[in-house]
């Protein structure tokens, strides 16, 4: 792989991450019990474990939250 | 895990489980290190922790992936499937450290950015290697339930089959890297093994379920599923025409439901009626007879098949209902 293209790869992957973060932070704290009703009471140590796939899955969550408040 | 996905708790069964995950680990690595020491004195304690953790992350991905067929030919190893997650997510956290510690040894000494270094040094094989840790990143960061939930079990699936992609990314890993500067043949050796290993009860289970498959005799359009007499109570005959049913007998009642748990796609019929509710043998989920509804608050169905008892014999209809679809059950 050259260098230009290896910092291409690492360049979007950051970005991807950062923005996983970004969203994450708000989808775990309030759009997780709008996506499922069974985590509207779910405690922190449920939301910190989820966290991490929130960060690697957020387009489709951030997509799921958006459509539950009926946003197209 | 409850209906609002909250902690119940270890069960004694689960902290035995990871305690002997750790336990294995702790052990493991104290005997690597040991002999590895002995074996090669000038070797600096970090590549003899790089390796150890290599060779871990590398033993456990298989004893992961022997499971699931080892389970299919023999109910015994059942134990060791309810708590599988559990070293998946270790044997990620394992890898992490071996890539972390290689990094820091071999790529972060230079001017260059160690990721950088990583990508575009060698024979490229620490690529495949990083390839490989994203998709168990992913898998460990979903193996929550709430993601079999939201994702659904089937995309749920899907994703958790990338660890054969990862697998195959880990040979080539290897292959690439350590056996490309390993000039004993042992590594070569052990890893073939392991390739034998792991495809020989992968082929082993494959026929071992497609004898399962084998489609049931029909009378008049309906399915012979033999004498009431030899379906033990509380137990299930599997029948098959184009999908498993799983037929059940409990309390004078004959009940057919889909022989798939919705949770993971579980073999109901080798599990058991308990308080009055089929009982998945694979992670406990659970479905009440009449209508393949999980009792409530939980939300699962499975479909549900038309059945009669004649002259002592169960015949079901293959034609099944929407799940959750109340069947009066016959009566033996």
């Amino acid at each position: 792989m050259s260098v230009g293209f290896a910092h291409g790869v690492l360049a979007t992957m950051a970005a991807y991450a950062v923005v996983g973060v970004i969203l994450g932070v708000p989808l775990v704290a309030y759009g997780l019990g709008r996506i499922d009703p069974a985590a509207k009471s779910a405690p922190w140590t449920f939301r910190v474990l989820v966290f991490p796939g929130v960060v690697a899955l957020w387009p489709l969550l951030a997509l799921r939250w958006l459509k539950s408040r009926g946003i197209r | 895990m409850s209906a609002t996905y909250t902690s119940i708790g270890w069960t004694r069964a689960k902290k035995f489980y990871d305690a002997t995950i750790a336990a294995g680990l702790a052990v493991y690595l104290g005997l690597f290190a040991g002999v590895g020491l002995a074996a090669h004195p000038d070797a600096t304690a970090e590549t003899i922790l790089i390796r150890a953790l290599a060779t871990a992350a590398f033993l456990l991905l298989h004893v992961i992936l022997s499971i699931g067929p080892l389970c299919r030919l023999s109910p015994r190893f059942l134990p060791l499937l309810y708590n599988r997650r559990h070293l998946g997510v270790t044997m990620f956290l394992v890898a992490l450290a071996h890539a972390v510690f290689a990094i820091v040894q071999f790529h972060a000494q230079g001017n260059v950015s160690p990721l950088v270094s990583l990508l575009t040094a060698g024979t490229g094989f620490q690529t495949f290697g990083l390839a490989a840790l994203l998709i168990f990143f992913v898998m460990a960061a979903t193996s929550h339930d709430f993601w079999l939930a939201n994702l659904s079990a089937p995309v749920w699936k899907l994703l958790h089959m990338g660890v054969y992609a990862a697998y195959t990314l880990i040979v080539l890993h290897v292959a690439l890297g350590a056996l490309h500067a390993e000039v004993r043949p042992v590594l070569a050796i052990a890893t073939a093994a392991g390739m034998a290993w792991l495809l020989t009860l992968h082929v082993a289970a494959a026929f071992h379920e497609r004898a399962g498959d084998r489609p049931a005799a029909l009378v008049a359009g309906w399915i012979d599923a033999g004498p009431v007499a030899e379906i033990p109570e509380g137990r299930a005959r599997i029948v098959c025409a184009g999908e498993r049913i799983a037929v059940f007998r409990y309390d004078g009642k004959i009940s057919a439901v889909s022989n798939l748990c919705r949770h993971q796609n579980g073999p109901l019929g080798e599990g058991r009626v308990i308080d009055g509710c089929i009982t998945c043998p694979w992670h406990g989920y659970q479905y009440l007879p009449g209508n393949g509804r999980s009792p409530a608050p939980f939300t699962e169905k499975v479909p549900t098949f038309d059945v009669r008892v004649t002259g002592g014999r169960v015949y079901v209809n293959p034609e099944g209902h929407e799940p959750g679809t109340p069947v009066e059950p016959a009566r033996v």
